[in-house]
């Protein structure tokens, strides 16, 4: 725990507090071009990077308190905005905001779809016949085995502008259709992949409650009337509930760092996340440099989105524990 | 109100039976006890009244409607479970009220109802606790309140005080009685427990093997019990059964030689007597005359046994009454208290 989760949690929160730079010197330099009669020479002031003995660039490192947070969450760029009345630019001009955004809505969009897709399959497995039940589990539970990014692609390829069910539905419809042109598409696209790849994982916990569902209260239930939407309403939820708090717990960590999709889907030019942001500070920029103190700062607060949206679910399952 | 009538009801699961060819008219607010051993098929009858199950054969009536087709909410039945079957996630009021809420019933009369049937069941003090929170007697009221609250026209009790310590059973039994007395609703309880059957019901029918093996008041269960299945399931201990042969009048077993018997018994027979009807004696004069096998002082009484072959015979005897295990005792069998059955198949053998 100590190794492996506190000390790299501990680093990344220093690291946030400070910027490592080349150490940089101001140096005259006079530069003559040959002339007649004499050479004509320029003095002009130029920054070099300082080299130590075996020739390699001095850095130091410095501590910049929130600045590197201020320069994340571009404070002055959201100030200046809200100022002039384009709040709602925030979300589509500025990366971070931009990232929230949709990390945000498509973890809440995925989380109830999920959980009722997930349900759905239970019951509906926990309804077939005993033969078939083997067959109907394995099926459910493949996109759940197959590896993240090779689902994405796989879906990925089915909807690109040569793709199978793009061919299929343009067939159908008459139109030209491109999924990936527009942000909201693939979105969609993006959904519908995260639910189809974890709703498995949903259903697996659901089909495991399902066993242990008191079967004299069901029966009561029958008898007092109650419809099999009411019975799975009064009974069975009531009864999944601790699972249920368990998945959402699970799906809004999980979610909450979305990133296969934004590569799989190669939807940066649209959409992207928090996970991919932090991915993007950390990969070279033009001059090779990584900005790391950056990457920390948004990782950090990815960290504390997730606290925030777990809080009032880890609240609910400490008092159900504590009454049951 | 109503009457139930089950017409050649048979439940068969493949080639599994469970129920066969049963036939039943219960009688209007009568309360009807289902006694048998487990898997005789008595609560597999139950739940095809209930409409749980699905009769392979055979109409089932309540009131002048068959219902064989006909839906558990539409049958106008409640049930109680062993395990209560309450929702756990709801208050004891929430629980009561559920068959009214759930039945859409004028909300407005909810807690009228709700309170008239906790009332009843003396849970008044509880209605806002949850089901976890109650002891297992209570949680069986809140389950008796809830199959009341909708004054439906039949209760189905499936072995409601299984789960229930000895002292509460007995409580809880008596509770179930008066309530039954003072709805007027007629009832069907399940149990495999004789004691409970016997102080419970108006007429018990007595199972075995999916089949009907006696009905009959309490009373004349205990008297005079059709063959020796039920004989050997009623009464505590139950009757003592002694396979035997007929000659020259007589009954001959091992130990055992029974004078004055009636003429026209088959060669082959088993005679039958209660524990409390014989008497015990030390002078070696009896019907059956054997070592003692075992002796178990009740308080009230005292059981000896003997055994013979492998049957093991037993009775009371004064609680005074005092033997050594080994010594050689009698007992003599009153001829009004013996009771003959066909040792082929057990049929009671009247004259």
């Amino acid at each position: 725990m100590f190794l492996f989760i506190a000390i790299p949690l501990v680093t990344v929160f220093v690291q946030s507090f400070y910027v490592t730079q080349t150490v940089y010197n101001t140096v005259s330099v006079e530069t003559c071009t040959p002339s007649f009669p004499t050479s004509i020479c320029t003095t002009s002031e130029k920054s070099v990077p300082v080299m130590d003995k075996d020739n390699n660039p001095v850095t130091k490192t410095v501590y910049v308190g929130l600045d590197t947070y201020k320069s994340v969450l571009e404070t002055g760029k959201v100030a200046k905005l809200i100022s002039s009345g384009h709040f709602f630019d925030i979300f589509s001009n500025i990366d971070f905001y931009k990232a929230l955004s949709f990390t945000l809505l498509f973890t809440l969009i995925t989380l109830p779809l999920v959980l009722g897709v997930g349900l759905l399959i239970a019951l509906a497995v926990n309804n077939v016949s005993k033969r078939m039940k083997g067959p109907v589990i394995f099926v459910s539970l493949l996109p759940f085995i197959i590896t993240p990014i090779i689902g994405a692609l796989s879906i990925k390829w089915l909807f690109v502008s040569n793709g199978l069910l793009t061919r299929v539905l343009e067939k159908i419809t008459g139109h030209e259709i491109s999924v990936f042109a527009n942000s909201w598409s693939i979105e969609l696209l993006m959904v519908f992949y995260r639910v189809w790849h974890v709703a498995p994982f949903a259903f697996v916990l659901f089909y495991a409650g399902l066993q242990s569902v008191n079967k004299d209260t069901l029966e009561s239930a029958i008898i007092d009337g109650a419809s099999r939407f009411e019975r799975i309403r009064y009974v069975v939820i009531p009864h999944l509930m601790p699972l249920i708090y368990f998945v959402t717990l699970i799906h809004l960590m999980d979610t909450y760092r979305v990133f296969e999709e934004i590569i799989g889907f190669a939807s940066q030019a649209h959409v992207i996340s928090l996970q991919w942001l932090t991915y993007n500070f950390l990969e070279p920029d033009d001059t090779g440099n990584r900005a790391i103190s950056s990457a920390s700062a948004s990782s950090m607060l990815t960290m504390v989105g997730i606290i925030i949206l777990l809080a009032p679910v880890l609240k609910r399952t400490l008092r159900d524990q504590k009454k049951g | 109100m109503a009457k139930i009538q089950l017409k050649n009801i048979c439940k068969r699961w493949g080639s599994t039976v469970g129920v066969r060819d049963f036939n039943l008219d219960i009688e209007d607010k009568e309360f009807i006890v289902f006694l048998g051993p487990s898997g005789c098929g008595k609560t597999t009858t139950m739940r095809m009244i209930a409409g749980l199950e699905d009769p392979t054969e055979g109409e089932i009536f309540i009131g002048d409607r068959c219902v064989n087709g006909l839906d558990p909410k539409d049958r106008d039945i409640a049930m109680v479970f062993q395990s209560y079957g309450l929702y756990p996630n709801l208050t004891v009021y929430e629980n009561i009220r559920f068959p009214l809420k759930i039945r859409k019933v004028d909300s407005a009369t909810h807690d009228k109802r709700v309170h008239k049937a906790s009332d009843m069941v003396e849970l008044g003090n509880l209605l806002e606790r949850y089901p976890r929170e109650l002891s297992g007697g209570q949680r069986q009221r809140v389950a008796l309140a809830r199959a009341i609250v909708r004054e439906p026209n039949v209760f189905l009790m499936d072995e409601p005080l299984s789960n229930l310590d000895a002292k509460l059973r007995v409580s809880t039994r008596a509770q179930i009685k008066h309530l039954q007395h003072t709805l007027q609703t007629t009832t069907i309880y399940v149990t495999h427990d004789q004691i409970e059957a016997m102080t419970l019901a108006d007429r018990v029918v007595v199972m075995s093997m999916g089949e009907l093996q006696q009905l009959g008041t309490p009373t004349e269960i205990y008297d005079k019990p059709a063959n020796t299945f039920v004989a050997s399931f009623i009464g505590s201990p139950a009757m003592n059964l002694l396979d035997g042969e007929i000659s020259d009048g007589k009954f001959i077993a091992d130990h055992t030689l029974v004078k004055d018997i009636p003429s026209g018994l088959p060669n082959a027979v088993t005679i039958g007597f209660r524990a409390e009807d014989i008497q015990v004696t030390t002078e070696l004069e009896g019907d059956i005359t054997a070592p003692v096998y075992s002796v178990e002082l009740l308080g009230d009484s005292t059981l000896i046994s003997i055994k013979i072959g492998d049957a093991l015979l037993i009775a009371k005897a004064d609680k005074a009454f005092r033997v050594n295990i080994g010594q050689t005792v009698s007992f003599i069998i009153p001829p009004e208290s013996r009771h003959w059955f066909n040792k082929e198949d057990g049929a009671r053998i009247d004259f």
